[in-house]
């Protein structure tokens, strides 16, 4: 038994001298699981890359890999993961940005920058200030949106198929005949933390949470939303989980088609209440329903 | 049936190709002005290795500049990881370089090993190394091949196939897959091999690899063959450092770079091997590292076979590794891994790794960040071919239009790796 990741030289002799010379463009410095990480501030990014380079010696820019974390005020990451062929060490530089602000490109320093900055652009949509090139890479002519983004879904947004009668490639929305199933396979019971949607605000491990509490202690009294003597209440559609009646329009429509159409005619709004103002409205019947 | 009307369209300078021909003219009208020319290459090409569409601008039959567009084999795999547990991800990088499969493989395991501090034990790491050795061997084997055929040659080829074939029915022996084999795991292999297919092993490596020195034998001295490779796309070490080189390329240019050497994974810091280097940085050279490299292959190969020892072929730790089918019978606990392994997976905890072993092509990198749960928050694949095919247009650079292919096959570039 032994560990069979690849092994390579430790080395922390360039960290004095870049902070000297650069103390305020670095913001951390962290090793783990025996990998270096500078984090560093986009305006010192090209100065400590040129350092790193010419003196520390690190001759190759193997990659840029983006990172999308919505949470963060900064949301994009942007990994340059460097090679030393002459001290045989790896070292990641990590900057973070917006999608608005751009992060200073490489390119001057090495030329390989051009398209993995063009791929973090494609999909991420990280700007990058002074790339002569920053085309689209990897989708299509075309393509809209960003596909590696959190909020960009699994299915994107338009499908391709080649039609018959039209003879071309035809572009549509997607159509999905099942809807893309992602189980959720965290075990309750080894404490994996829950964040569900739309749950957003609360602590995940409070009580009541979607993560239980670890046992610390005094066990937390949970207290009961409603007691046993309350009446349950699911009068009304929202609690039943029935869902909008979909033919309201058309059912108005039938009724009096003369005014209907007048009223299309004139742009009028249809007088279906939104989600919000029902909300607060007395549960009613659902006309219509029998 | 319709009638095709054929149109000409009359040129300003008919009158002078006609005075040319009559010999009224006494050069060619056609070199009096000549304008710059852009022509489109693939997407659909036999030379284009794949999916590649080239857009050259040519001077003449001088190539000035080449606009490689990638990404029409894109299939979204880093996003599809991203909503796979760890063991669902393993099968797509078969399909990144589908010429290669398990040494794509490899670089995931390893970062998932990395970042879980998971030993592996002595028996699968060997195998692994075996695996990748015969990969390499199967990976040259196309590339050595289509490179010749690129460049004119047919025989070669078709020896090559032979042998290349050879390797695939041991993929299938071994892991039940011709090419996707998805045969390595975290924390060791699917399954053991069995001791009558490493003793085939040993002996094709001993018989059969022979067609590969013979078809060799037919190409490497040989007039046209030189004609076309040598001092073709020439790329010097700096030139190869700034461009991000790795592997075969990066050798060919003279830097003895091997990460089986310098950052040696598994059990290769056992091996005795050499690592091939050119002297010039041209086709020729590249060529040559990878067959000097298939060489080194069949020798690392053969101390696998001698040295490997007896033992498990996957880790012990049952939270990660699920037990034997055989076991999963008899014992609850058994049963009950096997149940929480293929369903929920295993959690990798927070962190991130880069992750790069020596492909045949290259460098081959999986920088992995985990969020703590059963699934990568993100898995970027780092291609060899990224880097070099952006390279095609420096090092394509006045050069013949006829060099493109030359230099394309010395890439050895394939799109699923490419483009993701």
């Amino acid at each position: 038994m032994s560990l069979a990741f690849p092994r390579y030289a430790e080395r922390s002799d360039f960290l004095d001298a870049l902070r000297r010379d650069h103390g305020d463009g670095i913001v951390a410095h962290r090793t783990e699981v025996g990998e270096q990480t500078l984090v560093v501030t986009r305006e010192a990014l090209v100065p400590v890359m040129r350092a790193l380079r010419d003196t520390h010696g690190y001759q190759q820019l193997m990659e840029i890999a983006g990172v999308d974390f919505p949470d963060r005020a900064e949301r994009f990451e942007v990994n340059y993961c460097l090679l030393s062929v002459t001290h045989n060490h790896r070292l990641r530089v990590k900057v973070s940005t917006d999608a608005d602000t751009p992060v200073p490109s490489v390119t001057g320093l090495w030329p390989v920058a051009g398209w993995l900055e063009r791929e973090v652009f494609d999909l991420y949509g990280v700007d990058f200030a002074g790339n002569p090139d920053l085309r689209r890479i990897l989708t299509d002519y075309g393509f809209e949106g960003h596909p590696l983004r959190k909020d960009f879904p699994q299915t994107g947004y338009v499908e391709m198929r080649y039609s018959e009668a039209e003879k071309r490639v035809v572009y549509e929305p997607v159509k999905l005949p099942q809807d893309f199933r992602n189980f959720d396979f965290l075990s309750p019971w080894e404490g994996p933390e829950y964040r569900l949607p739309g749950d957003e605000k609360a602590e995940p491990h409070e009580a009541g949470g979607a993560s239980p509490a670890k046992a610390t202690g005094e066990p937390t009294r949970v207290k009961a939303k409603a007691g046993p003597g309350d009446p349950k209440t699911t009068e009304g559609p929202e609690d039943t989980g029935a869902g909008e009646p979909t033919n309201e329009e058309v059912r108005e429509d039938a009724r009096d088609p003369v005014a209907e159409k007048a009223d299309h005619a004139g742009g009028k709004a249809t007088d279906t209440p939104s989600p919000e103002t029902r909300e607060d409205a007395p549960a009613q019947p659902r006309k219509g329903d029998k | 049936m319709a009638k095709v009307e054929i149109q000409t369209f009359p040129d300003e300078r008919a009158a002078d190709f006609e005075a040319a021909r009559t010999g009224a003219l006494d050069h060619n009208p056609g070199d009096d002005a000549v304008s710059n020319y852009t022509i489109n290459f693939g997407p659909q090409h036999p030379a284009a290795h794949g999916v590649l569409r080239l857009i050259m601008e040519l001077d003449g039959e001088i190539v000035e500049r080449v606009d490689p567009h990638v990404g029409l084999l894109h299939r979204g795999t880093e996003k599809l990881i991203e909503y796979r547990t760890y063991a669902q991800a393993l099968p797509y990088f078969d399909r990144l370089d589908y010429c290669s499969p398990m040494c794509m493989e490899h670089s995931y395991v390893l970062a998932v090993e990395k970042l879980l501090g998971l030993e592996v034990p002595i028996r699968a790491q060997y195998i692994r190394v075996l695996m990748a050795e015969l990969t390499r061997i199967s990976n040259h084997m196309l590339n050595l091949g289509s490179h010749v055929m690129d460049v004119g040659a047919m025989t070669p080829n078709l020896w090559l196939f032979e042998v290349r074939e050879d390797t695939l029915q041991f993929y299938e022996k071994v892991s039940g897959a011709r090419m996707h084999a998805n045969y390595f795991r975290v924390g060791g292999v699917h399954q053991d091999i069995p001791e009558s297919v490493l003793a085939e092993m040993s002996d094709w490596l001993d018989n059969r690899l022979q067609l590969f020195e013979d078809a060799m034998s037919l190409v490497v001295d040989n007039r046209i063959f030189k004609q076309r490779n040598v001092d073709i796309g020439v790329v010097s070490k700096d030139d190869a450092l700034a461009w991000g080189f790795s592997g075969p390329m990066i050798r060919a240019s003279g830097i003895p770079w091997d990460l089986r050497k310098s950052q040696p994974y598994e059990v290769y810091d056992r091996m005795e091997f050499d690592v091939p280097v050119g002297t010039k940085g041209d086709c020729y050279d590249r060529f040559m590292v990878r067959v000097e490299e298939v060489r080194q292959s069949a020798r690392i190969m053969r101390q696998c076979l001698k040295d490997m020892p007896d033992g498990p072929i996957g880790s012990l730790d049952r939270k990660v590794f699920p037990p034997k089918r055989a076991e999963m019978k008899q014992s609850m606990e058994a049963l009950i891994h096997h149940f929480k392994l293929y369903t929920e997976g295993y959690h990798v905890p927070e962190g991130e790794v880069y992750v790069a072993t020596e492909s045949p092509k290259g460098e081959f990198g999986v920088y992995l960040v985990a969020d703590g749960t059963n699934k990568p928050y993100r898995c970027k694949i780092r291609p060899t071919a990224f880097s070099h095919l952006q390279a095609m247009d420096f090092m394509m650079k006045g050069h013949m239009l006829a060099d493109t292919t030359a230099v394309l096959s010395a890439i050895d570039v394939v799109f699923g790796e490419c483009d993701r």
